[in-house]
């Protein structure tokens, strides 16, 4: 009997002409082929049931996730991958784990920790692998935190952002450098400037965990510069400190001190004005509390935003610092209409300023400080205060004084620059947009949508004793107010909106004229 | 525009009084004299939070202003613009003009040699800083130290040599007013810029310098100066005066003393040439077709790129703050 190993065309070769061997070679294979494929169905079956039954069990462990409480115990977290960083810094950011005791909570605690690492922007990734724990300690899981730190530790970044220090939109560039000590702090030099004409230099530090405490804190150095030559005739300098004590989603504190000067280059200023220059030590306390519950910054169709603004100057030992007390309210509401993606947004925005201090009621109310109304900002995405007004320019209504006149050139009382813009010490504006899409596929796939809207605003003095003369009525009535449609275009930096305004009612020398207009705003 | 100011009210925004005097700065204190000699009522004011401007003191009525960096000073100014003039018939006088060029050269140079530099600065932080931030009034006092030893070019090497310089014509100035005064009432027959210049000059330097002073000391040597002096002060200076009354406010501004800065001195006498109505639309019309450029290429990259306004569900029970 040929061996099975024998080359099968051979036999057949060689027994060409022997039928009967040939048929008996053939049968020997099959019984051969037979007995491997039972095998390996067999083998098939065993590894089908295997999956199978792995994916019962996951199934039955993901039904007990959704539907029962599993109990677990964090036995360790291991941190692996920080050469730089130091431990304390990550173990202080981890420590939540150890606090889960189900699943569900270590699954929710773990994307937590992962969020709070990244956020660090210390690491270009970090990897959260849940292990059992040992086997001598049954209901328990090891936490394995891999972090990948980053190569390069310099960051340069350009944008459209809002910070405390300025008072609305800026575009900044900044350079950063991460993680110098390894405890995540973050030092970074940057350069902002703003619409209002205001410029910055500064250059901070963001510490992530400071001394044990619960929140970052921040710390900057600047020297900030804003040219209201045009407006109110005079030039702001700004060299200063400030030190964010305290920052979570909702509350912000921070302490500012700064030596100030204004000056008026131009000796064109009005008399209030000019009694308003010289130096000032601002040495403030700045408390924000914010809710914003809108759905987007930019185009807000949903949602609610409250932001509440207490500032109080003049805490220094030194009594000769600037003494104020600023109050900012903003309100802000979204109501979707449910047809082009509609929606109606509200707003409200009010502030106030006064000195304190002995004989403060005939004091005058520091000029920077002061409310004024007016620009080239939507009031829908922004958010500090009464700032906007749909129409009217820069600082362009409220009360205004004569500026010096010239004995040389007298005829200046016909020129835009014969008066300065005060401000107010209490300020008003309200709004309402109406925004909606346009039938057009591509417009909407870009975002660009159209928007109807309305909008009143006052500033009125208050120190000086005009406290005495205000009256609620003469506010209202005195109210400016103008209305338009416009075109919204957001961008990945900053919205822009190219709207035409008609002004409804304005007073005396406002600065505003029904026309095309351009708005901009950035994320608040 | 001589017709609009007659009747008007003028205010004299000056640094705070300081010493026993209306107003304690030295460049401020003629000024003050001279509107007095001319009798011509005016209402003072303080501006106590800018030391180093050079635009103080100054006069103001409604929307006129006369600086003291403007046109040779507020005296010389309201000269011009026909307010009030005592030297119309001494500047042709040679014997005048050189006073006038000694004291507001040699004698301006020594008080401020004196207040800055040759004393231990008591009398200046009085004047200028007692009323800013201790912070603030020691960089500001710092740095008008260093601009005076500027400004007189003062080195470790020269200091002794300058301040004799300064001493020495400061003296040969004080021989030459009391010889030229003698025992009258004024410099000349009747009361000119000059006699508001030396009258506050030495009221300063008696009143204000420490006794310790050289300056204050050589000023001493000449009894008919400090006649001169005391005779006047009471007619000219007391708050009692009716032509004057004192107001005070609490934002007064900084005042400026006569820093010789590099730049304010001696070409800040005229505001920024007028632009012409064309130049200013040009700029205009260039500046808006900038921005209109810059925006365009901004929302050319950003709306190409895309903006995902896919609704971000806020979802509190994720929220990811350090609460």
């Amino acid at each position: 009997m040929p061996k099975p190993e024998d080359d099968l065309s051979d036999r057949v070769v060689r027994n060409y002409n022997n039928d009967e061997e040939e048929e008996d070679l053939y049968e020997q294979t099959d019984d051969i082929e037979e007995e491997d494929a039972e095998e390996d169905e067999d083998e098939d079956e065993d590894l089908e049931s295997q999956k199978a039954k792995l994916r019962n069990r996951f199934q039955n462990f993901f039904r007990r996730i959704q539907n029962e409480s599993l109990p677990i115990r964090v036995h360790d977290v291991v941190i692996k991958g920080n050469t730089k960083t130091k431990d304390s810094l990550i173990e202080a950011e981890t420590a939540s784990l150890k606090d889960a005791s189900t699943i569900q909570e270590l699954f929710a605690a773990s994307n937590d920790v992962n969020f709070r690492l990244q956020a660090l922007e210390i690491f270009d990734s970090v990897k959260i692998t849940l292990d059992s724990g040992p086997p001598e300690l049954p209901g328990t899981a090891n936490v394995i935190v891999d972090v990948v730190e980053t190569r390069s530790p310099l960051l340069g970044e350009i944008g459209v952002f809002n910070k405390g220090e300025v008072s609305s939109s800026t575009l900044e560039g900044t350079l950063k450098y991460k993680n110098i000590f390894g405890y995540g702090d973050l030092w970074d030099g940057s350069l902002a400037y703003d619409y209002d004409h205001k410029a910055e230099v500064s250059a901070g530090v963001f510490l992530p965990r400071f001394k044990g405490l619960l929140t970052p804190v921040t710390a900057r150095i600047f020297l900030q510069s804003q040219d209201c030559l045009k407006f109110s005739s005079f030039k702001e300098r700004s060299l200063g400190f400030c030190l964010g004590l305290f920052s979570t989603r909702n509350h912000d504190l921070a302490y500012n001190l700064a030596w100030r000067t204004l000056t008026d280059p131009s000796r064109m200023a009005s008399s209030s004005v000019r009694r308003q220059l010289g130096h000032d030590l601002l040495s403030s306390l700045k408390y924000t509390f914010k809710i914003d519950s809108r759905n987007s910054p930019l185009r807000p169709t949903r949602g609610f935003a409250f932001v509440s603004t207490t500032q109080v100057g003049g805490l220094a030992p030194d009594s000769r610092s600037l003494r104020f007390l600023r109050q900012e309210l903003d309100l802000r509401c979204a109501i979707p209409l449910g047809f082009y993606r509609s929606a109606l947004n509200l707003g409200i925005s009010a502030g106030v300023v006064f000195p304190w201090g002995s004989g403060f009621s005939s004091m005058p109310s520091p000029l920077p400080e002061r409310f004024f109304l007016g620009g080239n900002l939507s009031p829908v995405c922004t958010l500090g205060g009464p700032t906007s007004l749909w129409g009217f320019r820069t600082k362009g209504l409220g009360p205004t004084e004569l500026r010096r006149q010239l004995r040389s050139n007298p005829a200046n009382e016909n020129t835009d620059s014969g008066r300065d813009y005060l401000g107010g010490d209490l300020a008003l504006a309200a709004f309402a947009d109406f925004s909606f899409d346009f039938p057009s596929k591509w417009l909407s796939a870009k975002g660009i949508h159209g928007h109807v809207f309305a909008s009143a605003g006052n500033v009125d003095k208050l120190t000086e004793n005009a406290y005495r003369n205000f009256s609620l009525r003469k506010f209202t009535e005195s109210f400016r107010s103008s209305a338009g449609v416009g075109v919204v275009i957001p961008t990945n930096l900053f919205r822009m909106e190219l709207n035409y305004c008609y002004i409804l009612k304005k007073f005396g020398e406002d600065r505003g004229k029904s026309g095309f207009r351009v708005s901009f705003a950035s994320p608040s | 525009m001589q017709e609009s100011l007659e009747g008007a009210e003028y205010t004299l925004v000056a640094r705070k009084p300081s010493f026993g005097l209306p107003t304690g700065c030295p460049i401020c204190l003629p000024v003050y004299t001279y509107l007095k000699l001319a009798n011509l009522p005016f209402h003072l004011a303080f501006n106590n939070t800018f030391p180093d401007s050079d635009q103080i003191p100054y006069i103001e009525s409604g929307t006129y202003v006369a600086y003291n960096d403007e046109n040779g000073g507020v005296i010389e100014r309201l000269k011009e613009d026909g307010i009030v003039d005592l030297d119309a018939d001494f500047c042709s006088l040679p014997e005048w003009i050189s006073m006038k060029a000694m004291v507001s050269t040699w004698l301006a140079d020594a008080v401020m040699y004196e207040l800055w530099v040759g004393s231990d600065g008591s009398s200046a932080r009085a004047v200028y800083y007692s009323d800013l931030p201790w912070l603030i009034g020691k960089a500001l006092f710092m740095k008008q130290v260093y601009i005076v030893k500027q400004r007189f070019g003062i080195t470790k090497e020269n200091a002794e040599r300058k301040e004799a310089e300064i001493y020495k014509r400061a003296k040969i100035a004080y021989g030459a007013l009391s010889t030229t005064l003698g025992d009258q009432t004024f410099l000349f027959e009747r009361p000119s810029s000059l006699d508001s210049y030396l009258l506050g000059h030495v009221l300063f330097i008696l009143q204000a310098l420490p006794e310790s002073s050289v300056l204050r000391s050589a000023l001493l040597e000449h009894g008919n100066l400090m006649r001169y002096a005391e005779k006047l002060k009471p007619d000219f200076l007391e708050a009692g005066s009716s032509s004057s009354v004192p107001q005070f406010h609490s934002e007064a501004s900084s005042t400026s003393t006569r820093r010789p800065s590099n730049s304010s001195s001696k070409t800040k006498t005229q505001p920024k040439r007028e632009k012409t109505e064309e130049e200013k639309t040009f700029r205009r019309r260039a500046k808006y077709f900038l921005v209109t450029q810059v925006v365009a290429v901004l929302v050319f990259l950003s709306v190409m790129g895309g903006y995902d306004f896919s609704e971000v569900e806020v979802d509190d029970d994720e929220g990811f703050g350090y609460d």
